[in-house]
């Protein structure tokens, strides 16, 4: 299948990135530790992990594959064109070279003139893009793709762990593609967010860079998390310890981790007050964390632990992990903080945390699923050799960056003098780095060794409880010959003998009579059986898709502006050509979907995947409109240079104009549907719709008319923004009512067949609530002044 | 999708509370903030507000049970410390100086 | 990990029910024992924060910092008029106010002996307290990334007796 052929690709990618970044270390500047912070977190971490969730989530979930297999294929073309980009940019020497986190006024055209900032702020969006659409797609996945029975109490613990993550990364991304927008349109059209003296302010920024990148932190933790909590009991021959708890303490973990994000900003200037709510907030986020290792601790005293590989690693993770969540708390604490902020403390904080928290957990991980992907036992035994380099080489390195830190040596000064007495300690340091690196490239070594010439192995080795064992390894690409009926947490210590009924084909769907990829669709809490979903085929469509979506992020680099406005037309196109293919132009009635019970199609309901996956996805831009807002707010209050010399003031026509549109918009898709249903024409609804899209669309553009100039003044450019988030809404508003209109013609609407208007009505609404907030917003400065 | 909301929606209006908290301390030390206003009140109803909110949901949990023994729970759990996380996180307000 | 390895010596599980070791790892160890940690850990951090803070003062001496990319330039309330280039001078005993802003972009105040760091942001003032309790000379760095030259970004703090300071304020060289 091509999706599996694009993971498998992706893991190889991933897998390859790890020793590089081990090899650039912190020792080659400025242009080297942006890209090493860039790489390490964006094209490493999240894809990283996002491929091991792609390939082994749907066996775990006991379901043939993703919800979406077209959009981890799409998601996957982008990551690697934009992964692709950074590298040449690096070779080219045009790399950014303004540290990871891009801080403005530094990263304006003013001080960073070349084309080096541009590239990261376009091709990390670009890559952000990519990582929206699989977390849209896991969320999906993992509420209404499961085996018939694996209720919300039986999900096994990864996928509770995912589901979190995918939900952060719809929130937390939003306002970190933000910040990119605007600093993008500051550097490209000069509108001025954040230069001061035009009522900008720096400091927004970085509140939008830690509102996204505090969960981020948690976003590259919490998969790890998951992997130990699936690993760690199997290991231990027994069950995990306080399911419930586990489950509480990643949820609450995930969103407590939104409340942290000053904390990164305590020598801003912010008033004590605002540092105490974030110094409480962040020792209250380290109480979920301790619960959750605790738990493991707890499941290891319970069980009979055995020393394998994997668990080794997880051992280093619990070494190392805790002291970084120490320092972290240490960190917490404000007058600490001033004191040790931008030193080599940080630095090696974070190291322990993301290499202790992410990197050791992901290597058990990859260890202990080795024979699903090649079917092979390790045999060569190179992996302890690395296992004992790595491990005691980190712990050298960074203990040695702890206490250089306190000596006072800043993070990112290039070299430093004789007389400061840091020489020996950061050889040690140098030394330790030297060491981790060759460990990290015998790992590369003995899994290549191993998957090559290993001996085949036995199903299920580790004797885990959980689905994705139930297969033949490797495991072949359609996952499971018939999706099973699970009674328990751990279906296959309930039933050894679950694997062979599954290939036996006493599950559901099992024999493809109907001559096409289907798979069950259930309901998100009790997971009983509900639609049978239909899942393309091999397809080139995601591969062109994104390289013309590559074409409308990078040639702004070359202020081909026409061109990436082609290309956003021609991403248009293949976006509907895409949908096109789906559906179904008769009514199929119930289909046998295997023990004895029948489904309707999901081309047949009024809430297909699609209706889903839109409502996820409307989600991540609700948080971006509010980020948007919230910038605008910012401003407002605390920028120097406000309040501008005039407020825009709205017109009679103009409000009348917003309102009508909103109603219009909400109305019409509802009206198409009722219709739908009672077997009548559509068309009055979806024309009052259309007609409600133009009406808010011009409500927004008198907006622009009473501000004709962006780049005067910060109010003036957010107005812009404001407008132009309308505009953008109701157009793909209109193109997605167009669309129905069209797909209604061709036939491809009936009485049951309404999922396609349903989903044009959660557009709709979503751009007709967010226009009359954003205008509400523009106008009541000026009602008020 | 009940349960699944019953889950999320305590900590997501935590966060909402919060940020509100946030809000209105930054808005207090702006040039917004009319002068003979006192802010620490403003702020202590706030908190309050935020904390009632909490205690709130956790008796509509409560009373209106998830079918799934497991979700109730867990919802009930979150609720709960989502209760505490408003009344810790915003403390603040009651002891430090508001816009040194 | 001294909780972690003697589950690896045991060789048979203890047959306790989960819910009893629930009480244990998870109500005790997980919850209680951070949160009174970190409850107190918190409180302590306030209450030295606090302390820290520009709080009025009766012989409070003001100064401001300005910094651009690669300099500091300092001036005086006491001594209008009065600038120096990359050396702050102080009374030492005395709290001192320092006003520090940027002229382009982010830099950060850091004297590591007198007082953690505060950054200089472009349109913004930030009031830094800091107080040398003997004369004599400290070094203070910029610690905000700010491009090509940051490694040379630094800069000297003097603290004088109260002789010379007076000294310096009447324009005699220090």
């Amino acid at each position: 299948m091509f999706a599996l052929g694009g993971v498998l690709a992706m893991l190889i990618r991933a897998q390859l990135a790890s020793p590089h970044s081990a090899f650039m270390g912190p020792e080659v500047y400025n242009q080297v530790f942006t890209m090493h912070g860039t790489v390490m977190m964006f094209l490493f971490a999240i894809p990283f992990f996002e491929a091991m969730t792609v390939y082994l989530l749907p066996g775990m979930l006991g379901t043939r594959d993703m919800a979406y297999p077209r959009l981890s294929a799409y998601g996957f073309w982008c990551y690697l064109i934009g992964a692709a980009t950074m590298v040449v940019a690096l070779v080219l020497g045009l790399a950014p070279a303004d540290g990871w986190f891009m801080y403005p006024p530094l990263t304006s055209t003013e001080y960073s003139p070349g084309i080096n900032a541009d590239v990261w702020l376009l091709a990390i969006t670009f890559i952000e893009v990519s990582a929206i659409a699989a977390a849209v797609e896991v969320v999906v996945t993992v509420l209404r793709y499961r085996a018939a029975g694996m209720s919300l109490s039986r999900m096994p613990i990864f996928a509770w762990y995912i589901l979190v993550v995918a939900v952060m990364i719809l929130t937390a991304f939003p306002p970190m593609i933000l910040g990119s927008v605007l600093l993008e349109t500051e550097r490209a059209l000069d509108w001025p967010f954040f230069q001061v003296d035009k009522g900008g302010d720096a400091l927004l920024w970085q509140h939008l860079f830690w509102l996204f990148g505090h969960p981020e932190v948690y976003i590259i933790f919490l998969p790890a998390a998951g992997m130990i909590a699936t690993i760690l009991p199997v290991m231990a021959r027994t069950t995990l310890l306080g399911y419930g708890w586990v489950v509480g303490a990643a949820v609450s973990l995930a969103v407590l981790s939104f409340g942290l994000w000053v904390h990164h900003m305590f020598t801003t200037g912010i008033p004590h007050m605002g540092l105490a709510f974030f110094s409480a907030a962040s020792t209250l986020v380290a109480v979920p964390t301790a619960v959750q290792i605790f738990a493991w601790i707890g499941t290891l005293w319970k069980g009979r632990p055995e020393l394998h590989l994997p668990m080794l690693w997880i051992l280093g993770f619990f070494a190392t992990f805790v002291i970084g969540g120490l320092t972290g708390v240490m960190l917490a604490v404000v007058p600490f903080n001033w004191q040790v902020h931008d030193t080599h403390f940080v630095v090696a904080h974070l190291h322990y945390v993301l290499i202790g928290g992410y990197v050791f957990p992901m290597v058990a991980a990859v260890y202990y699923f080795l024979p699903i992907i090649t079917g092979r036992t390790r045999f060569f035994k190179l992996g302890e050799v690395a296992f004992w380099l790595v491990v005691p080489g980190f712990h050298v390195t960074f203990l040695a960056v702890h206490l250089v830190g306190l000596l006072g040596m800043r993070r990112r000064i290039w070299t430093y003098a004789p007389e400061d007495g840091w020489a020996i300690i950061n050889l040690v340091a140098s030394v330790g780095g030297f060491v981790t690196a060759i460990g990290f490239a015998l790992i590369v070594v003995d899994i290549a060794v191993n998957a090559a010439v290993a001996s085949r192995g036995r199903r299920n080795p580790w004797g885990a409880g959980t689905l994705e064992w139930a297969t033949a390894i490797p495991s072949p690409s359609y996952n499971v010959a018939s999706i099973p009926e699970v009674r328990g947490r751990y279906p296959l210590h309930d039933d050894p003998e679950i694997a062979v009924r599954i290939a036996r084909g006493e599950g559901y769907l099992s024999w493809p009579t109907r001559k096409r990829r289907e798979t069950l669709v259930v309901g998100t809490s009790r997971a009983e059986p509900l639609q049978v979903a239909v899942l393309p085929g091999n397809d080139g469509l995601p591969f062109v898709m994104a390289v013309a979506t590559a074409v409308v992020f990078l040639a702004p680099l070359w202020d081909a502006y026409r061109t990436a406005g082609v290309a956003l037309l021609v991403v248009i196109a293949l976006a509907l050509r895409w949908a096109w293919s789906n559906g179904s132009t008769r009514d199929e009635g119930p289909l046998d979907a295997g023990r004895g019970t029948s489904l309707p199609s999901a081309w047949e309901v009024p809430d297909p995947p699609g209706w889903w996956g839109s409502l996820f996805l409307l989600l991540a831009d609700a948080t971006m409109f509010g980020s948007l807002l919230f910038g605008y707010a910012f401003l407002w209050t605390v920028a120097p240079a406000w309040p501008p010399a005039s407020y825009v003031a709205p017109g009679l026509l103009d409000v009348l104009l917003a309102l009508v549109g909103a109603a219009a918009l909400a109305a019409g898709p509802r009206l198409a549907a009722r219709a739908l249903l009672a077997s009548r024409g559509p068309w009055i609804g979806l024309l009052v719709a259309l007609a409600g899209a133009g009406a808010l669309t011009a409500a927004a553009a008198s907006i622009w008319a009473a501000r004709p100039d962006p780049t005067s003044h910060a109010y003036d450019a957010t107005l812009w923004l404001l407008g132009g988030f309308v505009a953008l809404h109701t157009t793909l508003a209109a193109i997605i009512l167009a669309y129905v209109c069209f797909r209604v013609a061709a036939g491809y609407a009936s009485s049951v067949r309404i999922g396609e208007t349903r989903i044009a009505q959660l557009w709709c609404d979503f751009a007709g609530s967010t226009g009359l907030v954003a205008l509400a917003a523009a106008w009541l400065p000026g009602v008020f002044a | 999708m009940r349960d699944v909301l019953r889950l999320s929606v305590p900590l997501a209006l935590w966060l909402a509370g919060f940020s509100g908290v946030y809000a209105l301390q930054g808005l207090t030390c702006s040039r917004h903030w009319p002068e003979d206003l006192p802010a620490r009140p403003a702020l202590l109803v706030g908190w309050a507000l935020a904390v009632l909110l909490q205690a709130v949901l956790l008796w509509l949990i409560s009373r209106d049970p998830s079918p799934s023994r497991f979700v109730q729970g867990t919802s009930l759990a979150l609720a709960a410390v989502s209760l505490l996380a408003a009344a810790w996180t915003s403390m603040p307000v009651a002891l430090t100086s508001t816009c040194l | 990990m001294a909780l972690l390895l003697p589950a690896f010596r045991r060789r048979e599980p203890r047959a306790a029910p989960d819910d009893r070791r629930q009480r244990l790892w998870l109500w005790g160890l997980g919850l209680a024992f951070p949160s009174v940690v970190l409850a107190t850990l918190t409180g302590y951090g306030l209450v030295v924060g606090e302390r820290l803070l520009p709080h009025a003062a009766s012989d409070l001496v003001t100064v401001t910092a300005e910094a651009r990319q690669w300099e500091w330039r300092f001036g005086y309330a006491d001594r209008p008029g009065q600038t120096t280039e990359n050396v702050l001078h102080i009374p030492a005993g005395r709290p001192v106010d320092v006003q520090i802003t940027s002229l382009d972009v982010i830099h950060s105040f850091w004297v590591p002996r007198l007082a953690g760091k505060l950054d200089a942001i472009p349109g913004h003032v930030n009031v830094l307290r800091i107080e040398a309790t003997r004369p004599g000379t400290y070094r203070g760095l910029s610690a905000e990334f700010s491009g090509e030259g940051y490694l040379g970004h630094t800069f000297r703090v003097e603290a004088h007796d109260p002789a010379s300071w007076g000294a310096f304020l009447r324009g005699d060289a220090p």
